[in-house]
């Protein structure tokens, strides 16, 4: 083969390795399957456009929209939100507008001598079979100067029109206004001073399934009813109505209506940086207690060994939740203590490599030639246990991974962030131990450390056949 | 017998040394650990705030003072403790298994240990699912290595991976989910039903509730461990069958059954009992996780709540404990080779 002699050998025999690496069938799976969790973890927030646990995005513990799939339409909802504000009046007003668009309107409303009322709406078709499962509302309204010394009254209902004709209205909240300065209203469906305002306080109903329980058009209006003579200027801002209905995307809402895709997301970011920073750790202690034991044999060959055994005795999981509680749970200790316990077999490992390398006659050339200890180790040593660091890398993941995630469901892990295993204590707790676990919270947390683990042994079993010649031939 | 002698002599030199290491381990990490230093010197420097007879007791109790001697009505004496009057009181106190109250019953932790049936339910649990585990992964690794190649071999093989590599509380929780929540087949976690302190039923109906609680946790315990020991067996058992002995034995016309499980296996268990003993520790920590999924009342889940109590004379004595069952079980598995295995002999 003649290569380009202006490429470096050492990434000739990389190119080469890798394209080896491809062949096999199943080391070519793995990487398949570990490239997409990398670009999954790298571009995490270019993915989704939310947070793990800030954003609210739908109603709480929402199935997959596509489930209905499964079970038919019938009873499913989706989101909607109402849009196309319209400000018009009613009746003994006259009304104009100076700005509208989007959620705020400027208006200035003038009523005649018995007073008049003007009323502000938006407009939401619904079109899903189910019922919508909790609504959240929110105004606010700054009247001009001219209030000052008159009362106005601010009501906001919710109608319902069918073929064009109001049938339904709802009385969600109203106020008398008389000062200028600016007034918010946020309502939201679950709240218990809505249900008492629909007389539904005795029954487990939320205001949404009552009202938006049918096929039909529907408007958010806020109706500002002024007294005689009044010309009052009026803005209004951030005059929202959002429907959360009862599936959600891809892969539905936690407990507190966050989006489990999202949280999927940033937990393989966080799942493959703790699995990885831990191995190098656990790999590189290893390696250097292995060379140092190996090389150096006699007395410390004999203390670090023996340290080593004991290490390998102590049950790994206790000692792992006890440092851990005493450290602190924050991911930084996680991947420290995940580390810290990691390295013991694989300087076993390293450890008989050397000795057996120790013996072989390069290693006498070079001794011969009046190397030094540092340089044999470095230079002759080393490179030949390499092979042994890249298998080891592969395997120690998926168990770097899976010990966090046991940290995180027993409740030791970093509270303020999302991996998978927390992911599934959150899940476990929020069912009250158990008795009422949601499948699109549980199952895909699993799924994503089952995948990575396998795509990592997928890895690391094919690296081993490559470097090791004798695998090669048995298979 | 010379050789023998001195292997055991050896290997009991070494547990003592481990347990010693262990001890040494635990009083380290506690004697770090931030919170029980900061409210001990938090008791010597605001002693107004306490009753100091009460400090006094405390001091004496978690060793701070040699002497605390009682000056005023909000003021003492206290001869402070070296690290080594602690260590060597503290050494003394895990060999005699006196761990103090646990700080969420204020009883002594070996009675919430023993007298709450929680060892027993641990033992069940551990040894329920061992004991099917070691079955099942031994007679299904025979046969994979009987018939290596076939579809039953790739078959067992591809399993064993799959639930070696799924997270244990994963499983349990799928468990709970399909057979307890949806099919509601088997209760979703506890050892006994809650209606047992109001009636009893007789023991027919003990026996068979308990069966049934203890299914689904046993279940999950032996999916978590009969992976590794069918995979062990199959390969140790490939090798055995590829002796000269097994043609010998076949050549003599016995049926297959007894050169497999005679001749095979008899010689290929000696790495299957090594096995199963290193692999004691990771079981106890499967078993941990896996009764905190089932809210199985057993050492590890009162583990797992002493973590959230941060009931520390709890996981001090569950980490001992535990480390020592794992010592105790290496030492056996030691003496068993150096017993069953000739060559250790006459080394």
């Amino acid at each position: 083969m003649s290569e380009n002699t202006s490429v470096p050998y050492s990434l000739v025999r990389f190119k080469r390795f890798f394209f080896n690496l491809l062949r096999n069938k199943k080391s070519a799976a793995g990487l398949t399957l570990l490239s997409i969790f990398v670009f999954i973890a790298v571009a995490g927030p270019l993915l989704t456009p939310y947070t793990p646990l800030g954003s609210v995005v739908s109603a709480q513990l929402n199935p997959p929209s596509w489930i209905v799939y499964f079970t038919g339409p019938l009873g499913w909802s989706q989101n909607a939100e109402f849009t196309g504000i319209k400000a018009s009046s009613i009746t003994g007003a006259t009304l104009t507008t100076t700005s509208i668009g989007g959620d705020s309107a400027s208006f200035s409303a003038a009523s005649g001598a018995s007073g008049g009322t003007v009323e502000v709406q938006k407009f939401v078709t619904w079109t899903y079979p189910g019922p919508a499962k909790r609504f959240v509302t929110s105004l606010s309204i700054t009247p001009g100067p001219t209030i000052l010394g008159q009362t106005v009254i601010a009501t906001v209902y919710l109608d319902r029109f069918v073929g064009g004709v109001r049938d339904a209205r709802w009385n969600i909240f109203d106020k008398t206004i008389d000062s200028n300065s600016t007034f918010e209203v946020n309502l939201d469906s679950i709240s218990g001073d809505l249900r008492v305002r629909l007389g539904l306080s005795t029954s487990n109903i939320d205001p949404a399934q009552l009202i938006f329980s049918r096929q039909a058009d529907y408007a958010y209006a806020l109706e500002l009813t002024l007294p005689p003579s009044a010309n009052i200027d009026f803005s209004l801002q951030n005059f929202k109505l959002q429907i959360r209905g009862s599936t959600w995307g891809w892969l539905g809402t936690d407990q507190a209506g966050h989006d489990i895709l999202t949280q999927l997301i940033y937990g393989a970011r966080l799942s493959l940086i703790v699995g990885l920073l831990a191995t190098f750790i656990g790999v590189g202690l290893g390696l250097v207690v292995g060379l140092i034991a190996g090389y150096l044999g006699r007395i410390v060959d004999e203390v670090l060994m023996r340290f080593t055994d004991m290490m390998l005795v102590i049950p790994g999981l206790p000692l792992l939740i006890v440092l851990v509680n005493v450290l602190g749970p924050s991911l930084t200790n996680i991947i420290l203590v995940l580390g810290f316990l990691g390295w013991m077999g694989f300087a076993r490992v390293v450890r008989s490599q050397v000795l057996s390398l120790r013996e072989r006659p390069f290693i006498e050339a070079a001794k011969a030639s009046g190397a030094g200890t540092g340089y044999i180790t470095l230079r002759h040593i080393l490179p030949n246990v390499v092979s042994l660091t890249y298998v080891n890398l592969a395997l120690s993941v998926p168990a770097a991974i899976v010990g966090e995630a046991a940290l995180s469901f027993l409740g030791l892990g970093d509270q303020t962030s999302v991996t998978w295993g927390r992911m599934l204590e959150l899940a476990r707790e929020s069912g009250g131990s158990a008795t009422n676990l949601f499948w699109w919270w549980v199952i895909p947390p699993g799924i994503g450390i089952a995948l990575v683990s396998l795509s990592f042994i997928l890895i690391g079993f094919s690296l081993d056949e490559l470097f090791n010649p004798r695998l090669r031939r048995r298979r | 017998m010379l050789g023998l002698r001195s292997y055991l002599l050896k290997r009991v030199l070494n547990t003592v040394l481990l347990i010693v290491f262990v001890i040494t381990l635990n009083f380290i990490i506690f004697e770090l650990m931030p919170g029980t230093q900061a409210s001990i010197s938090n008791l010597v420097q605001n002693p107004r705030v306490f009753d100091p007879t009460q400090v006094a007791r405390l001091l004496k109790l978690y060793n701070f003072c040699k002497e605390v001697t009682i000056t005023g009505p909000h003021s003492y004496n206290c001869v402070p403790t070296t690290i080594w009057d602690r260590f060597s009181a503290y050494f003394v106190n895990m060999i005699t298994f006196n761990f103090g109250d646990s700080f969420q019953t204020n009883k002594p932790v070996l009675h919430d240990m023993i007298q709450t049936g929680r060892l027993v339910n641990t033992l069940t649990l551990l040894g329920v699912a061992t004991t099917v585990a070691l079955l099942i992964g031994t007679l299904l690794g025979v046969v994979a290595a009987a018939k290596r190649g076939s579809i039953f071999d790739s078959g067992s093989v591809t399993l064993s991976l799959i639930t070696f590599s799924l997270p244990t509380f994963w499983m349990g929780l799928l468990f709970i989910m399909i057979f307890a929540n949806r099919l509601q087949l088997f209760p979703s976690g506890g050892v006994t039903p809650a209606y047992w302190a109001i009636k009893t039923p007789d023991l027919l109906g003990q026996f068979l509730t308990r069966v049934q609680y203890l299914f689904l946790p046993a279940l999950t315990l032996t999916l978590f461990f009969y992976g590794g020991n069918l995979l062990l067996t199959r390969a140790t058992m490939t090798e055995a069958l590829s002796e000269d002995y097994i043609n010998t034995a076949r050549a003599k016309g016995l049926p297959e059954r007894t050169v497999l499980f005679k001749h095979a296996l008899k010689n290929a268990s000696l790495p299957l009992v090594t096995n199963a003993a290193l692999s004691f520790g990771g079981l106890l920590g499967g078993a941990i996780i896996t009764e905190t999924v089932f809210n199985w009342d057993g050492l590890g889940f009162w583990l797992f709540n002493a973590i959230g109590w941060k009931d520390y004379p709890v996981m001090q004595a569950m980490f001992f404990i535990i480390a020592l069952c794992v010592i105790a079980a290496n030492f056996i598995s030691d003496i068993f080779y150096g017993i069953l295995d000739p060559r250790i002999k006459y080394e």
